[in-house]
C-alpha cells in the first residue's frame, strides 16, 4: 500500500506552521511533523495536531443548497450560479454596484482572495473586506503611517537574538504556540521577557516581570514608559535624527505621563514601568510583540502608533532581534490584506481613493472603469445591511453571526438583505441566514499560497478531493465570475499566482517555482531575490525614507463601568479553540477539552455576589444575556472579567463602539453584571 | 530509546501532548496536563520507573521492564486494573484494557516531543541538565528570581 | 459451569473483560459499589479460571440445582483526597501485598495506595510545580 506524504500549511492561526498530511488510497491517514520547517521545526499545538478532524466531519456542506423559509434544499451548481449571479446582478443593476458587499476570507489563499476582490471590483463594487478588519485593521492602518509597512518587522525565529521581548496584549502561548519555542530560546540565551496583560495567562509564564493592567490603558502604559526612556536619556538619538521625523512633538505629547499618573490609570505599579521602560531601552535588541489586547479597543491605531514609537525612539527596529511584531490571527489574515481584500485598499495596499490605482488595475482586469474610493468596511457592511444601504452580500469563509460584536444584531442586519449567499465548509450561524450556500473545499483538498504572519509566502499542496460536490474556494469564485459574465479564465491557484506577481510589487519574486518548504518572505522584487526577513534595516519606505513618530493621548474606553454593570468584561481565546469556532467546535478532541464557555472572575468579587467554581452564571451587558459557567481565580483582578469568544455567547455581549479610523470594534471592554442562577 | 523529562518552567499548558498522544495511539492518549494554582502547567504521564509498581502488580506478564522502559504488552493484558491501581503517580489508565505510555516505540523520539510547541518534553537527558544549570545561572543575575 | 469463591475475588474486571461469551458482566454505582455476576455457563471453557488474579474461580460439571446467577458485590473505597469510592478493599489489599512497602510512600513519606488515580495525579502535579510556583509568587 502507497502512503504519500503531502506537504500543507496549517489551517489555523497565522504561525504558518507546516506538517504533513499522510495519505493512503486517497484518504488523510495522520499528520507527519516537518521537522525542517524553519518556524515550527515539527512542532504543533493542539489546533494542528486536530487538523484532519475538521476535514472529516459529518457537518461538512457536501451540495448547493437554497432556503425556502426555514427549509434547504439541495440544488445543482447550475442552479446555484444561476441564483447567486441573479441575486448579485439584479442588486447591481436596480440599485447600484455599492449595494453590493463582499466579504473575503483570511481563511483563503492568497489566490482567491485576489480573485474575490476582483470580482467585485470588477463587477463595481467598492465594498470589499476581510476578518483583518475584527483583528489587525489598526496594525494596517497604524503601521503604514508609522513605518510605512504592515506587517511583522523581523521573522519568528528571530526572536532567539532578542535580548529583551516585550510582550504586550498578546496571549501567544495559547494563540500562537510554537512563537512560545522561540522566546525560551532567547531566554536560554539570556533574554528577559516582559509580559503586560490584564490576566495573568500562560504566556505570564514565561515572563520575568508581568505587567497587569487594566483593559484598555496600554496607550499611558506605553506613554509612561517613553516618558521615562526620555527623562533618563535612554533614547536612541543618532537613529531618531537619521531615520524618523516627529520626535518633538513626542516629547511634548509624553511629558504629563509621569509614571505615577499612568500608575493610576493602568494599575501597574510606578516602580515597575521605570523598570520596564529601562529593561527596554537598555537592551542592546528589544522586540515587541503584541496581538489583539493591543489593536480590539476604540483606541486599537492608537495603540498599534505608540508601540511603534516606542521602537522607534529606543532605535529597537530595522535589526536582528528587534522589531515590532503584530501576529496576525488566521492562517492567510496577512495575505488577505496583502491581496487588498480590504476597503481601502487595492492589491500591494494601493489606495483604493487614488483614481491612479484604479487606472492601473484597469489596465490588465480588461475593465475600464473600475470604483475609485474606500469602500464599506466588514464593520460599516452590517449597520448598512441594516439601514438599507447594503442590499445584496457575498460571504467567503467569514461568520459575523458569530464573531461579530453585538451578534443578535448582526443578524438582524444579515436578515434585512435582499439576497445573501455564504460560500463555507460548514452550515454557519451566518451561512443558516443566507439565500445560497455553496460548499466549499477545506485547505487539506485545494492549493495555493497563504502569508504567514512573519510575510512568509508558502505554499500548500492539495492532498485530498473534496467531499461530495465541494469545490476550491477558486473554482467557486471563477464560476460565479463567469456566470456574471466577467472572463474569469484561471485554471489553477498558480496561474492567479503569475498575475499576482506581475501585479504586486513585494510578491514579484514570489513564484510558484520558488517555493519550496518555508517559502519565501516578502518582500521579495524579483525571481533572483532571496526575500526579506528584516525590514527597515535601510530606512524606511516613506518620504524621505524616514518613519513617522506620531504621539497619542491616552483615551478611555467606550464603556466604563457604573453601578448597573460594575464589571469589565475583557475577551479573548484559548489554546484548544480558534476565533468564532466554527472548526474548532466541530473537533472532537479540542471540543472534549473545552466544551462549555466560561467566565473568569476573582475571588473577591465572586464572594459577594455568592458566586463559587463552577457555579452557572448570567452575565449581561446592554446588549443581551449569556450563560457562562464561573472560573473563580486569581488570574484576572478584581473588577475584570474574562470570556473565550470561542463560543455563540460572549460576542452576544460585546460592543460594536469603533475606531475612528480603523473601524475595529472594542471587543476588549464592555461592562458587565453578573448575577449566580439559581 | 530515552524516557521524557519534563520541564515545568518551559510548558505553557496548551496541552498539544495530550491531543497529539490520543491522535497516535488510535484515540487513547496517555498524557494529561494539570494546571497548578492557575499558573504552572505540568504533563504527567508515565516516569518508566526504574522500579516500577505497575509491573510488580501485573500478574499476567502485560507490564515488564525492557532496559530504561516499562513495556506494555496489550495482547497480554486482562483488564483486571490492578496496574491502574499500582502506580504511584495515576498514570496507568484502563479503559477495557490498560494503556499507558509506550514512549512511541518503534520511533526513535516520541510524539509528545516532538509536537510540544515550547520544548517542555525533551527526552535528551544532557539537554535537561543543561537547562537546569542554565536557570540556576540566570537566578544568580536576576538577584534570586528562580 | 464456574464456581466462584467469593471471599477470594478481588472484584477486577478480568474475567469480565475475558469471557469469550459475555456470561461474566460487571456493573458499577460510579464511586460507590461494583457488583460482578456470572450467568450459569454450560461451556466446557476455562479461559477465566485461567485468567483470574486471586485464583478464586474454579470450573465444575454442569448442575441444575445451582442459581442461575451468582453475584458478588463490593462497596468500593473513598479516596483520601477526594472521598470518592475508587477501588475494592482486596484490590487494594493485593497491592499493599505486591508491591514492595518502601515504594508505597511518595517522597514526603505519605502513602498513596488510598488515594485514587485522579487524585495522584494532581498532588504529582502540585508537588512537581510546588517550588517554581512559590518562587513565582514573589
Amino acid at each position: 500500500m502507497s502512503k504519500s506524504l503531502v506537504s500543507t500549511i496549517c489551517p489555523y492561526c497565522a504561525a504558518g506552521c507546516g506538517f504533513y498530511v499522510a495519505v493512503e488510497k486517497g484518504r488523510a491517514t495522520g499528520i507527519e511533523y516537518m521537522l525542517e520547517h524553519p518556524a515550527n521545526e515539527g512542532s504543533l499545538c493542539p489546533k494542528g495536531n486536530a487538523a484532519l478532524e475538521v476535514v472529516y466531519s459529518e457537518d461538512r456542506l457536501l451540495y448547493p443548497m437554497k432556503r425556502n423559509g426555514n427549509e434547504w434544499s439541495r440544488i445543482s451548481w447550475d442552479e446555484a450560479l444561476k441564483l447567486v449571479s441573479k441575486g448579485l446582478g439584479r442588486t447591481i443593476k436596480n440599485s447600484g454596484p455599492d449595494f453590493a458587499g463582499f466579504l473575503s476570507s483570511s481563511k483563503c489563499t492568497n489566490e482567491e482572495n485576489y480573485l474575490i476582490q476582483k470580482l467585485a471590483r470588477s463587477l463595481g463594487s467598492r465594498n470589499v473586506d476581510n476578518c483583518a478588519r475584527l483583528c489587525h485593521a489598526p496594525s494596517v492602518v497604524g503601521l503604514n503611517r508609522t513605518l510605512g509597512a504592515a506587517g511583522m518587522t523581523n521573522p519568528i525565529p528571530d526572536l532567539a537574538n532578542s535580548k529583551c521581548i516585550f510582550v504586550i496584549g498578546s496571549n501567544l502561548a495559547e494563540n500562537h504556540a510554537i512563537l512560545s519555542r522561540w522566546i525560551h530560546r532567547a531566554k536560554d540565551r539570556g533574554a528577559q521577557v516582559i509580559v503586560a496583560d490584564p490576566r495573568l495567562t500562560h504566556t505570564a509564564w514565561l515572563a520575568d516581570l508581568f505587567l497587569q493592567l487594566k483593559p484598555g490603558t496600554d496607550v499611558a502604559l506605553l506613554n509612561a514608559m517613553m516618558k521615562v526612556i526620555i527623562d533618563e536619556d535612554l533614547v536612541d538619538k543618532a537613529f531618531i535624527s537619521k531615520s524618523t521625523k516627529g520626535f518633538e512633538d513626542l516629547v511634548k505629547a509624553v511629558k504629563d505621563y509621569t509614571p505615577e499618573k499612568a500608575a493610576e490609570i493602568t494599575g501597574v505599579p510606578a516602580k515597575d514601568i521605570v523598570k520596564v521602560a529601562r529593561m527596554y531601552a537598555k537592551s542592546p535588541a528589544s522586540a515587541i510583540l503584541y496581538s489583539m489586547g493591543i489593536t480590539q479597543h476604540t483606541s486599537g491605531t492608537d495603540n498599534v502608533q505608540s508601540v511603534a514609537n516606542l521602537a522607534l525612539i529606543t532605535g529597537q527596529i530595522g535589526k536582528e532581534g528587534t522589531g515590532v511584531l503584530p501576529l496576525r490571527g488566521h492562517n492567510n489574515v496577512q495575505g488577505a490584506c496583502d491581496m487588498g481584500a480590504l476597503a481601502e485598499f487595492y492589491p500591494g495596499y494601493r489606495k483604493s481613493d487614488d483614481p491612479e490605482t484604479a487606472k492601473f488595475f484597469g489596465q490588465t482586469w480588461d475593465t475600464i472603469s473600475l470604483p475609485v474610493g474606500r469602500g464599506l468596511t466588514a464593520t460599516e457592511m452590517i449597520d448598512a445591511a441594516c439601514n438599507g444601504e447594503l442590499k445584496a452580500m457575498y460571504i467567503v469563509g467569514e461568520d459575523p453571526a458569530n464573531s461579530d460584536p453585538w451578534s443578535s444584531h448582526v443578524k438582524d442586519c444579515l436578515e434585512n438583505l435582499d439576497f445573501l449567499v455564504v460560500q463555507d465548509i460548514f452550515m454557519t450561524a451566518t451561512a443558516q441566514l443566507a439565500d445560497v450556500v455553496l460548499p466549499a473545499a477545506s485547505w487539506a483538498e485545494k492549493e495555493g499560497t497563504y502569508t504567514s504572519t512573519e510575510r512568509r509566502v508558502q505554499w500548500s499542496n492539495r492532498a485530498l478531493e473534496p467531499p461530495g460536490e465541494a469545490k476550491s474556494d477558486l473554482e467557486i469564485v471563477c464560476m460565479v465570475a463567469k456566470s456574471m459574465g466577467l472572463n474569469f479564465d484561471y485554471p489553477d491557484a498558480a496561474s492567479v499566482l503569475a498575475e499576482i506577481n506581475r501585479l504586486v510589487p513585494t510578491y514579484k519574486g514570489i513564484t510558484r517555482e520558488r517555493l519550496g518548504i518555508g517559502g519565501l518572505i516578502w518582500p521579495c522584487p524579483s525571481t533572483d531575490h532571496p526575500g526579506t526577513p528584516i525590514l527597515h534595516s535601510a530606512g524606511f519606505k516613506l518620504q524621505d525614507g524616514r518613519a513617522l513618530i506620531a504621539p497619542v493621548q491616552y483615551k478611555p474606553a467606550a464603556e466604563d463601568t457604573g453601578t448597573e454593570y460594575p464589571l469589565i468584561l475583557t475577551t479573548g481565546r484559548i489554546a484548544v479553540h480558534f476565533n468564532a469556532g466554527s472548526m474548532t467546535r466541530r473537533s472532537p478532541s479540542l471540543m472534549e477539552r473545552a466544551p462549555n464557555l466560561f467566565v473568569e472572575i476573582n475571588p473577591e468579587d465572586a464572594a459577594p455576589l455568592r458566586i463559587n467554581d463552577g457555579d452557572s452564571v448570567e452575565v449581561t451587558t446592554e446588549r443581551g444575556t449569556t450563560t457562562a459557567l464561573a472560573r473563580v481565580t486569581d488570574s484576572v483582578k478584581q473588577g475584570v472579567v474574562f470570556m473565550p469568544f470561542h463560543y455563540p455567547g460572549t460576542n452576544f455581549l460585546t460592543t460594536d463602539a469603533r475606531d475612528a479610523e480603523a473601524k475595529i470594534p472594542e471587543f476588549k471592554v464592555a461592562a458587565c453584571n453578573i448575577v449566580r442562577r439559581d | 530509546m530515552m524516557r521524557v523529562y519534563v520541564d515545568i518552567n518551559r510548558c505553557i499548558g496548551c496541552r498539544s501532548c495530550e491531543v497529539a498522544c490520543k491522535r497516535v495511539h488510535g484515540g487513547k492518549g496517555h498524557v494529561n496536563v494539570h494546571i497548578s494554582e492557575d499558573r504552572a502547567s505540568v504533563p504527567l504521564f508515565c516516569h518508566h520507573c526504574e522500579e516500577a509498581a505497575c509491573t510488580m502488580a501485573c500478574y499476567s506478564g502485560a507490564l515488564t521492564k525492557d532496559g530504561e522502559r516499562t513495556s506494555f504488552s496489550l495482547d497480554k493484558c486482562t483488564g483486571c486494573g490492578l496496574c491502574r491501581l499500582a502506580c504511584p503517580f495515576g498514570v496507568v489508565w484502563t479503559d477495557k484494557l490498560a494503556h499507558k505510555c509506550d514512549l512511541c516505540a518503534p520511533n526513535e523520539t516520541p510524539t509528545c516531543v516532538l509536537t510540544c510547541p515550547a520544548q517542555a518534553l525533551s527526552n535528551d537527558y544532557e539537554l535537561a541538565l543543561k537547562r537546569a544549570r542554565a536557570r540556576a545561572g540566570r537566578a544568580t543575575i536576576l538577584g534570586g528570581k528562580r | 459451569m464456574i464456581q466462584v469463591d467469593a471471599n477470594k475475588c478481588l472484584g477486577c474486571f478480568a474475567c469480565s473483560n475475558i469471557c469469550p461469551n459475555q456470561f461474566i458482566t460487571r456493573e458499577e454505582e460510579e464511586g460507590k459499589r461494583r457488583t460482578i455476576r456470572w450467568s450459569k455457563c454450560k461451556e466446557e471453557c476455562d479461559i477465566c479460571v485461567e485468567f483470574c488474579p486471586a485464583k478464586a474461580l474454579t470450573l465444575i460439571p454442569y448442575s441444575d440445582s445451582t442459581p442461575e446467577v451468582i453475584e458478588v458485590s463490593f462497596d468500593l473505597v473513598p479516596c483520601e483526597v477526594c472521598k470518592k469510592g475508587f477501588a475494592t478493599e482486596p484490590l487494594l489489599k493485593r497491592i499493599r501485598e505486591t508491591v514492595p512497602s518502601n515504594l508505597q510512600t511518595d517522597s514526603t513519606g505519605r502513602s498513596w495506595v488510598e488515594i485514587c488515580p485522579f487524585c495522584r495525579r494532581e498532588l504529582e502535579a502540585e508537588m512537581a510545580s510546588k517550588q517554581v510556583v512559590q518562587s513565582r509568587r514573589k
